[in-house]
């Protein structure tokens, strides 16, 4: 089964009904908030606006984790080996509370990116980058993004479907470099292989470059929330 | 109508089609059998310049295929063996839509090709489902109806039984008869004749890359099990 966290989900709700360039914008504003305002209410307006969305998207936090475990681990863990000396004071917690904010910043931008994936269809953003970035650099532009929203949840699967066939001969009970060498390996052949189907899948389609985008259209919704963003990325900078 | 004359193609030496002749008229619903490796894949991915001949040539329509891909794209639409693997979009509607969007069609007519697309593989009106959701056998149509949105006049499917459970096969066969009788020329490629024998004009069983056997399948049943076919 494919991780719905890295993958379109249909749905009717507002968010889902906003121009892809207004979610485009989204994504710009609250990365752009997290790392460089600075100021003590920074986070708590990121995070309101992440949360809200999620909200507003009925995107599910469990739906998010399977797309998002590896990152989500990866910043406990640093937040972690920053909290934690290996002599005294043993805890230290101005590095450990640096590292959360820090980590908390991270994971902001992955969930909003994971409201943006599954609200957004992958030709609405292939659209939306066209028509963002002129000419040909925005044609690439658009087809390689394209072609990474496609292609990762189905990696994504591979690896767990890898995971899944080690454990069932439990290859759970090797050492952890042995699973992940072997997971890793198995990963790469079939996404090698599935590579080179989905390339020739496209050719008999007659993959093109500029093909037919899908209608985008910004409606006064979009211009609110786009004039909301903006606003909010002038407090920012004044404050 | 799809024509290969004296088509030879090699793989690292090893040849998987050896001055292989064979015309497929309009209209008709033939069937490729032969057994693992004897070169029915290799095969259909020339009728629209997958892959390009060693030797010999390939016309759709009288037009040699390497002169113009798109067109021979379009007129020959493929069906690929694992069908997951061919599809580009989360939903039914925007995975269907992705053929004739590559054409740079009208967006009416993007519509009404998916809607008919749909239609045709008993998919309609479901095109904001996910595709992930869809069962092996609903898959498989949409695979084909990803095709038949190209409005091709051949349709090629590579082992479109494969995996399926008995309902699964069974949709996907009535799907395909309903093909036939619409005129779409069909070519199925299998090593088992069982699913698709009553429908077939005509069976093609290949061998070593050559044909081994040529006719109505009461002309040739006879010999499919000495070819490594599975027969009903």
């Amino acid at each position: 089964m494919t991780a719905i966290g890295l993958s379109y989900a249909p749905g009717d709700t507002v968010v889902h009904r906003l121009d892809a360039r207004t979610k485009l914008l989204g994504q710009f504003v609250v990365a752009l908030l997290a790392f460089t305002w600075t100021d003590a209410l920074a986070l708590p307006v990121v995070w309101a606006l992440v949360v809200g969305g999620m909200a507003l998207a009925r995107v599910r936090l469990r739906s998010v984790f399977p797309g998002y475990a590896l990152p989500f681990v990866l910043l406990a863990f640093a937040t972690l080996t920053r909290t934690v000396t290996l002599g005294p004071p043993w805890v230290d917690v101005d590095a450990g509370l640096a590292a959360t904010l820090h980590s908390l910043r991270v994971a902001a931008i992955l969930l909003a990116s994971a409201v943006y994936v599954q609200t957004t269809p992958v030709s609405e953003t292939q659209a939306a980058i066209s028509r963002l970035v002129p000419g040909k650099p925005g044609r690439f532009l658009a087809a390689g993004t394209s072609f990474v929203l496609r292609f990762l949840p189905v990696l994504l699967a591979d690896l767990q479907s890898a995971r899944a066939a080690q454990q069932a001969r439990l290859g759970d009970q090797r050492r952890l470099h042995e699973r992940m060498q072997t997971v890793a390996l198995a990963g790469l052949n079939r996404a090698f292989e599935r590579a080179d189907r989905f390339s020739l899948a496209l050719k008999a389609r007659c993959f093109a470059w500029n093909p037919t985008q899908p209608r985008l259209s910004f409606s006064r919704t979009d211009w609110l929330v786009s004039a909301g963003f903006v606003g909010l990325l002038a407090v920012a900078a004044l404050a | 109508m799809i024509e290969t004359r004296d088509l030879v193609k090699t793989f690292d030496g090893v040849p998987a089609l050896d001055g292989l002749s064979l015309t497929i008229p309009d209209g008709e619903f033939v069937v490729l059998a032969g057994p693992n490796g004897s070169g029915k894949t290799t095969l259909v991915r020339h009728f629209n310049g997958l892959l390009e001949a060693d030797a010999g040539e390939v016309l759709v329509d009288g037009t040699p295929v390497q002169d113009d891909l798109v067109a021979a794209r379009v007129a020959v639409g493929m069906v690929f063996q694992h069908p997951r693997d061919q599809f580009v979009a989360a939903t039914i509607g925007e995975e269907v839509a992705f053929g004739p969007r590559n054409l740079g069609l009208p967006h009416h007519e993007i519509t009404d090709r998916v809607a008919d697309a749909l239609d045709a593989v008993g998919l309609g009106g479901r095109d904001e489902e996910r595709v992930a959701a869809l069962s092996g056998g609903e898959q498989e149509r949409l695979a084909i109806a990803g095709a038949l949105a190209m409005r091709p006049a051949h349709l090629v499917l590579d082992e479109p039984f494969t995996g399926l459970d008995a309902p699964a096969q069974a949709a996907v066969r009535d799907r395909l008869a309903a093909l036939k009788a619409a005129g779409t020329s069909v070519v199925v490629v299998t090593h088992d004749l069982r699913d698709v024998a009553d429908l077939a004009d005509r069976v093609v069983v290949l061998r070593d890359g050559t044909i081994a056997a040529d006719g109505d399948y009461d002309a040739v049943h006879e010999r499919l099990p000495d070819l490594g076919v599975r027969q009903p």
